[in-house]
């Protein structure tokens, strides 16, 4: 008996070995040694460093307005896109669900953009705002089209929402397109016989019958929003000055580009993963709740 | 009757202008691609008047086409090939091991989900250069493996319980070891949740831009993202040129979109219902 016991364990290890390997040399240690050098002042070359304790954290905190900037800026994106795109992709998915006959057509047209690269989008996206808008603004005197897109701090973070937007929707209508194919035609009918008006049956029907899917595109948009850098990069390099810099690109900054001080830049770091695990629990906590009251 | 034709009506038009500006950019890089810069001064929104490819064959030249998408194939088709091989035989193993040991291999996979790559990627870039592997296709390729496994165990291990034992147990008295049973039983069974792997994992490698922006160094090893990136520095305002190798770079996927569209939604809604 023992050493069936014995070649359990051998066996799972077998298996497991293979993904632990990468997944330890290329995840875990990395994850690891990022939060020891976040209490060292190391600067990624200079052998001789010192631990410092929470002096990094610190500082972050309450001495770098670089860095608290970017996170209140990224923090207000990850509001806007948690709201927008979710209704947004909702909003479509329903209105597509709802025309049998050319519901494949614009499902292939709203999510194309998706599949093109984030970054690529942006750099199209560039175009559009710096060329193309302004010159149709000139010849059609729609002044609004006009405005400066990417130089102006308020109009360019809506301009950053609106790439965000146009890549991302797609993917998350999928999933939801996907929900509502679940929801069982009677009871829509059963709704709709007892007096309901279309709205009506969205709401008391089809939502509760999709909360799995709320939660889950919550959870994607939440957790992509707080990473986004791509789409900043290319729109607008965090500028002008530093007014459209977002966390991600604050951290890589301090790393690689800027200052080269390591150990800073993993501090950063691990604020920016505290905050997705935070609001990431939180945010399943409250919808798991609602799930079961469904 | 006539409200609901009103409605309909709406609806569709509705539809039509997400579509038009969905459409928008793409329509816009497609046909100033093809215009020189005077030309697109004049109007952008003009069809252009004659088709000049001089735009395309520059584009060609300057992001090296061929050896970019070629890097793009291999670190995409290891990456795949890698994470597949690695999360079906763990996915597995941890989904049909009970005890102690085997949950705690599991969490530590799936919690790691939650680390953003941008919480890692300092200590990442630090790793690759000890192991020598910064700058190589093929170290790039191997790093990719690192960060996919997490999901795709998770995929499996769900989709596994669907299996029935059965299988295996009677594959077993018929003489294979584990390693036969899995490779010539289970993992033909588990090709509806690897295609949905694949396609997930396919989107995210040929795509990246980060990770390979701090991996590859010479300009030999860019994928066709950091060619197209690279480019766009350097030319900054010159849309012609720009314009066209957005769209030489958006063509594979959209050519992979249009072959495997159905695959690639289901893939996507799968994967969300698993995870």
């Amino acid at each position: 008996m023992p050493f069936k016991i014995y070649k359990k364990y051998v066996m799972l290890l077998a298996f497991t070995a293979p993904a632990l390997i990468f997944y330890a040399i290329f995840l875990l240690i990395p994850t690891i040694s990022g939060m020891y050098y976040s209490f060292t002042d190391w600067n990624g070359l200079n052998p001789n460093y010192s631990f410092i304790g929470l002096g990094n954290f610190v500082e972050a905190l309450k001495e770098d307005p670089d860095f608290l900037n970017s996170l209140w800026f990224t923090l207000k994106y990850v509001l806007v896109m948690i709201v927008l795109q979710n209704v947004l992709a909702l909003v479509l998915a329903v209105l597509i669900e709802s025309r049998t006959r050319t519901k494949g057509f614009f499902r292939t047209i709203f999510f194309m953009p998706n599949m093109i690269s984030t970054i690529i989008s942006a750099f199209m996206w560039t175009f559009v705002f710096s060329s193309v808008l302004p010159q149709i603004a000139e010849k059609t005197a729609i002044a609004f089209l006009g405005q400066s897109w990417l130089g102006d701090p308020k109009v360019s973070f809506f301009s950053i929402i609106i790439v965000s937007l146009w890549n991302g929707v797609g993917y998350m209508m999928i999933i939801y397109l996907a929900a509502l194919q679940g929801v069982p035609q009677s009871l829509k009918e059963a709704a709709i016989i007892d007096g309901a008006n279309a709205f009506q049956t969205l709401r008391s029907v089809t939502l509760p019958m999709i909360t799995h899917a709320i939660t889950i595109c919550f959870f994607l948009t939440l957790n992509g929003a707080f990473k986004v850098y791509e789409v900043v990069y290319g729109l607008t390099g965090g500028g002008p000055g530093r007014s459209t810099q977002v966390i991600t690109m604050n951290i890589y900054e301090e790393a690689f580009s800027n200052n080269f001080r390591y150990g800073y830049a993993s501090a950063k770091s691990l604020i920016l993963f505290a905050i997705v695990l935070i609001f990431t629990l939180i945010q399943l906590r409250v919808m798991k709740k609602r799930e079961v009251e469904a | 009757m006539r409200l609901k034709k009103a409605n309909s009506l709406l609806v569709t038009l509705i539809l039509c202008v997400g579509a038009v500006v969905s459409f928008f950019p793409i329509y816009m890089a497609v046909i100033n691609s093809f215009k020189t810069q005077g030309e697109m001064f004049a109007s952008f929104t003009a069809l252009p008047t004659k088709l000049h490819f001089e735009n395309y064959s520059q584009a060609f030249h300057q992001t090296h086409l061929l050896n970019s998408a070629l890097n793009s194939t291999i670190i995409s088709f290891i990456g795949i090939g890698g994470i597949v091989i690695c999360s079906a035989l763990a996915g597995y193993k941890l989904s049909r091991t009970r005890g102690k040991m085997s949950s705690a291999i599991f969490f530590l996979f799936v919690a790691s989900m939650l680390v953003p790559f941008h919480s890692i990627m300092i200590p990442l870039t630090r790793m690759a250069k000890d192991l020598s592997v910064q700058g190589s296709t093929y170290g790039l390729a191997l790093i990719y493996i690192g960060l996919g496994v997490n999901m795709a165990i998770f995929l499996y291990h769900g989709f596994v319980k669907s299996i029935p034992r059965e299988l295996e147990e009677s594959a077993q008295m018929d003489g294979c070891n584990e390693f036969q049973t899995f490779f010539r039983i289970i993992f033909p069974l588990l090709l509806p949740i690897t295609v949905t792997i694949a396609i997930l994992d396919f989107l995210w490698i040929w795509n990246d831009f980060l990770l390979p922006l701090l991996m590859l160094t010479d300009v030999n090893h860019y994928t066709l993202i950091l060619s197209t990136n690279m480019l766009f520095g350097e030319y900054n305002k010159e849309w012609s040129l720009i314009l066209a190798a957005l769209v030489l770079t958006s063509i594979p996927v959209i050519l992979i979109y249009s072959f495997f569209q159905k695959f690639i939604m289901e893939g996507i809604a799968e994967g969300a219902i698993k995870g």
